[in-house]
């Protein structure tokens, strides 16, 4: 066991040494010290853990990279491929379960919910599964298919944009599947499914079964349930916006918004009063629709061969809109343009989209301040204006507006800049349906793809016109995520960079990290200098559709803030300025890809499989319960596996009773013992001590590398007052009442494996580090902790260590002083550049604490560490 | 992404019960230059070939209806000459040997980039155009 740590008082410090306790006693009662395993056969059971996680990781991979459009796949490849992931997560669980003696069986459980639902999406069930009625601020991710498109797009603009939508619920698939069967319209409903499931089928021989199910839903009736939890809706509705409040029910389709427009297909039902009869007969009129005779025949021409689609509806608030309209982000005359087209009139939209009023029309530029381009102001007499008691009417506009512009420039303007951050969103030119109420409050009623026909996109030939571009970087780089993006470059040196990241940047960094998942939903494209394709962002990347170059060498030396660049991660090239014709182009390629119904499948497994939510290990929720996604499962058995590891080397008696430790011959007196569990020293020592010349391990070199660093390790160490402690850190016998640490410094080290714990005297750190050719398997870990000085100089130097790690790419931690700083996930020659940075942080920080009398220090002495003025200690 | 490899007069016939697959190629290889006709059922596409045989022929293997195999040695029967590319699902290689003694003259297995497709079209298109010339 660790010994002799005592600090009467320091409670934190008790508890770490609890936690550790309670780690090395496999989690038995009584915390007697359990038989570990050696650290050789421990190390090869966390590579047991690394082999599992990477065949899950690579099949995520792979099933997104098929995501990208660049392919063609079908059915069976997917169900083969997750078949071989639910094989290789659930021995990853079992690895990690064999490594640290059983201590995550909860996981198991987890692993058999999350195959359950992924079995339901693959069988496209579900819609039928979940609550009838869900409020628009609860839907989640999760929630997408039995809400709708065009819900699940209101409800991630509101929460992800922070937008405003009007306030209302969902009528869910689930609560139209329960009426199909509480109305007996299962059989003909499964009569109708299976012919569109025929890809040949006669659309006049499935009519009658088509006009039985439309009058069928527009007859139904209600289960009691359901009308209980719509009048509690209601009644939530009423109490949060006032009795008066009307309702717009709105028909959302599962595949509505998404990938098709159907503009126009559905029902919708304006003005309705909130009570319950008349709000479920609106709902049946829109659940009707679904069965309407052009919203088949528009799936038939869009979606042939597919029988199964359910609606949902969504229930807002009514918005008195004294104006509204559509915003179209590009004019669809124009694919390559700059312009953007903004339709208006007073009143009502509903005139608009029905072409049933005069409008105005303003043609903006895209780029801010959004200048008008050109515009019609047409004579507008009459408006669609809501009527007492429900439905709609015309009237007379109020006097003196009827040749008045019905918006004005900041109108314009504050639209422009929210159409484009849906356009940004979605990744590709989106249809917007808004109303501004009394108050001159924007709301979005809708986002939707706009279609632009592929002729139009294709009008000029893409080689040619790509010829007059100036090209910044041509076929450099690894795709992570293909795609076309466009905008103002952005550095981002540390996470605080992030804070300020402009909507429609292109993100640019030296290396990958998930931290980026902040800003992408603003941006539109990312590219680093190192990194890999199947790293935890390139995975973030898949999941928001963000395009993304990685390995990009030189990026940072080749562009400048602000300046304008075009991402094209397909072809691997960076264009100087915006390239119009191949933004235009890719948004019609894509949206035939997204059409496939495979491609549909895929990318909801995928979401369901391969997006993060259990990203930060020093976050609370870091807990098995918290896993939804297989991903999440990989992740936090990746991350035990490491803990596990960490703690490995802190055992140091049982290490010494174990295996052979050979001295470190270092021209500093850091007292290191050495234990090779394989190919970490050159084979043909035989001395019993190791020379620095014979250590074979790669991480060990990298951090030994940065320790030597010239200035680094200061001898002189008098002002402490008890003398050069260094040489003292292997003979002086544990003190258990000045809190030095005892025992030894040991190295247990591979050939790529190094996991360190270095006692000087009254701090600690741990290193451990893998680092192989294998980029996702890669980690450093490091812990500090301790000091030999009051509580404030040590958390100063703990908060300077904080900041180098940080400013190092490091995931920080700390409290008080101690520091934890994790990393990982990037190719070798990262991890050892990173690690040698370690070794100079341990060596500068080393005696640093009793220096740090004001906190003005920390700031100058990270400042100067990182700048590489390491004499900054002798000059105080 | 050329504009024009010179194949203006070929024609190309894709037969795939999944629609999507027609509509891409038929996207990808009509910017080629070819002329491009989609089939989702292939006895309809035999008869196509009947009426005008196209030089190149790209088929799904499994199909209700008519098998690629079956379509490739209709297609030969119609016109020796036609190459046919025949796109099989995932892990379904084994068949690769019958169907090389029958002339077919590639395969090309799901999941496969639209880039490896194309190379094989073009490795096709050469030929025939090689053929015709020395005719």
């Amino acid at each position: 066991m660790v010994g002799g740590i005592r600090l009467p008082g320091d409670v934190f410090l008790l508890e770490i040494i609890k936690g550790i306790k309670k780690i090395f006693a496999g989690g038995k009662a009584g915390g007697d010290v359990l038989a570990h395993p050696p650290a050789a056969v421990m190390f090869e059971r966390f590579k047991d853990v690394l082999d599992c996680n990477n065949r899950a990781l690579e099949i995520i991979a792979d099933l997104g990279e098929k995501l990208s459009g660049d392919y063609i796949f079908d059915n069976q490849y997917i169900y083969d491929s997750m078949k071989a992931l639910e094989d290789a997560v659930l021995q990853s669980v079992h690895a990690l379960n064999t490594l640290c003696g059983n201590r995550y069986q909860e996981l198991y459980g987890i692993y058999d919910r999350l195959t359950a639902h992924l079995h339901i999406v693959m069988a496209g069930r579900e819609d039928r599964d979940g609550p009838m009625v869900i409020d628009l601020a609860d839907i989640s991710q999760a929630h997408s298919v039995m809400v709708g498109g065009k819900n699940a797009h209101l409800a991630q603009i509101q929460k992800d944009l922070q937008l405003k939508v009007p306030e209302g619920f969902v009528i869910t698939t689930k609560a139209y599947h329960d009426l199909m069967d509480h109305n007996d319209l299962r059989k003909d409903l499964d009569a109708f499914e299976s012919a569109m499931d025929d890809l040949n089928v006669d659309a006049e021989a499935i009519e009658s079964l088509r006009e039985r199910l439309e009058r069928g839903v527009a007859a139904a009736r209600p289960s009691s349930a359901f009308m209980l939890e719509l009048e509690e809706k209601l009644n939530a509705m009423k109490a949060l916006l006032g009795p008066e409040v009307m309702l717009a029910i709105r028909s959302s389709a599962q595949e509505e918004d998404m990938d098709f427009s159907f503009a126009g297909q559905f029902h919708t039902v304006l003005n309705v009063p909130p009570d319950s009869a008349a709000v479920f007969q609106a709902y049946l009129a829109v659940a009707a629709s679904l069965f309407g005779k052009k919203a088949v025949r528009y799936r038939l021409r869009v979606f042939p061969g597919e029988g199964h689609m359910s609606i949902a509806a969504g229930c807002y608030r009514m918005i008195d809109s004294k104006t509204s309209g559509i915003v179209y982000t590009v004019d669809p005359a124009d694919p390559a343009g700059d312009a953007m087209l903004v339709v208006s009139s007073w009143g009502q939209g509903q005139a608009v989209v029905e072409g049933r009023t005069s409008v105005d029309t303003f043609y903006l530029k895209k780029a801010a301040p959004h200048t008008i381009v050109e515009q019609k102001i047409q004579a507008k007499d009459t408006g669609l204006y809501l009527k007492k008691g429900g439905g709609l009417e015309a009237r007379d506009v109020p006097e003196g507006l009827t040749g008045k512009p019905s918006l004005t420039h900041e109108q314009l303007g504050r639209l422009a800049a929210k159409a484009l951050q849906l356009e940004n969103y979605y990744r590709r030119p989106q249809d917007v349906e808004w109303a501004i109420d009394g108050k001159g409050d924007i709301y979005i009623l809708q986002s939707r793809p706009l279609v632009i026909s592929d002729a139009a996109a294709q009008q000029v030939s893409l080689a040619k016109a790509l010829k007059n571009y100036e090209l910044i970087v041509a076929d450099m780089g690894s795709v992570a995520q293909q795609g076309i993006g466009a905008g103002p470059v952005y550095i981002v040196d540390t996470s605080q960079d992030l804070e300020g990241f402009p909507d429609g940047g292109v993100l640019v960094s030296r290396r990958d990290s998930s931290h980026f998942i902040r800003v992408m939903h603003k941006a539109s494209a990312i590219v680093t200098e190192v990194g890999t394709p199947v790293s935890h962002m390139a995975t973030l990347c898949r999941e928001f559709q963000v395009p993304c170059l990685v390995n990009v060498e030189g990026i940072l030396s080749m562009v400048e803030n602000g300046m304008e660049i075009t991402i094209d991660a397909e072809d691997r090239q960076i264009y100087k300025g915006r390239v119009p014709e191949l933004l235009a182009f890719k948004t019609a390629v894509n949206l035939n890809v997204a059409a496939a119904k495979e491609f549909r499948i895929l990318k909801r497994l995928l979401d369901t499989v391969s997006s993060l939510k259990l990203v930060d290990p020093l976050m609370d929720n870091f807990v098995p319960e918290a896993c939804e996604t297989y991903h999440d499962v990989l992740r936090f058995v990746h991350e035990k596996a490491v803990g596990e590891l960490v703690e490995m080397g802190r055992d140091d008696r049982r290490l010494l009773k174990d295996y052979r430790a050979l001295p470190l011959e270092l021209p500093i007196p850091a007292g290191i013992l050495v234990i090779d569990i394989g190919g970490g020293i050159k084979p043909d020592v035989q001395d019993d001590k190791v020379h620095l010349a014979a250590i074979a391990s790669m991480p060990f070199r990298a951090l030994l590398d940065g320790m030597l660093t010239p200035g680094i390790w200061r001898t002189g160490a008098a002002n402490i007052g008890f003398g050069d402690f260094i040489t003292s850190i292997v003979n002086v016998p544990a003190d258990a009442v000045c809190g030095q640490y005892s025992g030894h410094n040991i190295a247990i080290i591979s050939r790529d494996y190094l996991n360190l714990s270095l006692r000087f005297g009254y701090h600690f750190n741990i290193i451990d580090a893998y680092c192989s050719d294998i980029a996702r398997d890669n980690h450093i870990y490091f812990r500090f902790l301790g000091g030999a000085t009051d509580i404030t100089k040590r958390s100063r130097r703990a908060r300077l260590i904080a900041m180098i790690l940080e400013a190092s790419g490091f995931n920080v931690g700390s409290k008080g002083d101690i520091v934890t700083g994790r990393s990982g996930n990037m190719p070798k020659a990262e991890i050892m550049r990173t690690l040698d940075i370690l070794g100079r942080v341990v060596g500068f920080t080393r005696q640093l604490d009793v220096q740090m009398y004001s906190d003005e220090q920390v700031d100058r002495y990270a400042g100067a560490f990182l700048s590489g003025d390491y004499n900054i200690m002798d000059r105080g | 992404m050329s504009d024009d490899n010179g194949g203006s007069h070929l024609r190309l016939l894709v037969i795939d019960d999944e629609p999507i697959v027609g509509k891409r190629l038929k996207q990808l290889f009509t910017k080629m230059g070819l002329g491009v006709e989609t089939f989702t059922n292939p006895v309809p596409a035999m008869e196509a070939m009947e009426r005008c045989p196209f030089d190149i022929v790209v088929t799904d293997l499994k199909m209700n209806g008519m098998n690629g195999m079956e379509v490739l040695k209709r297609v030969k029967d119609i016109n020796p000459e036609a190459k046919v590319v025949i796109i099989t699902g995932y892990a379904q290689l084994d068949t690769a040997s019958e169907a090389f003694r029958r002339g077919v003259f590639d395969f090309i297995a799901k999941p496969f980039r639209l880039d490896e497709l194309k190379r094989v079209i073009v490795k096709a298109m050469s030929g025939t155009l090689l053929a015709r010339r020395q005719k």
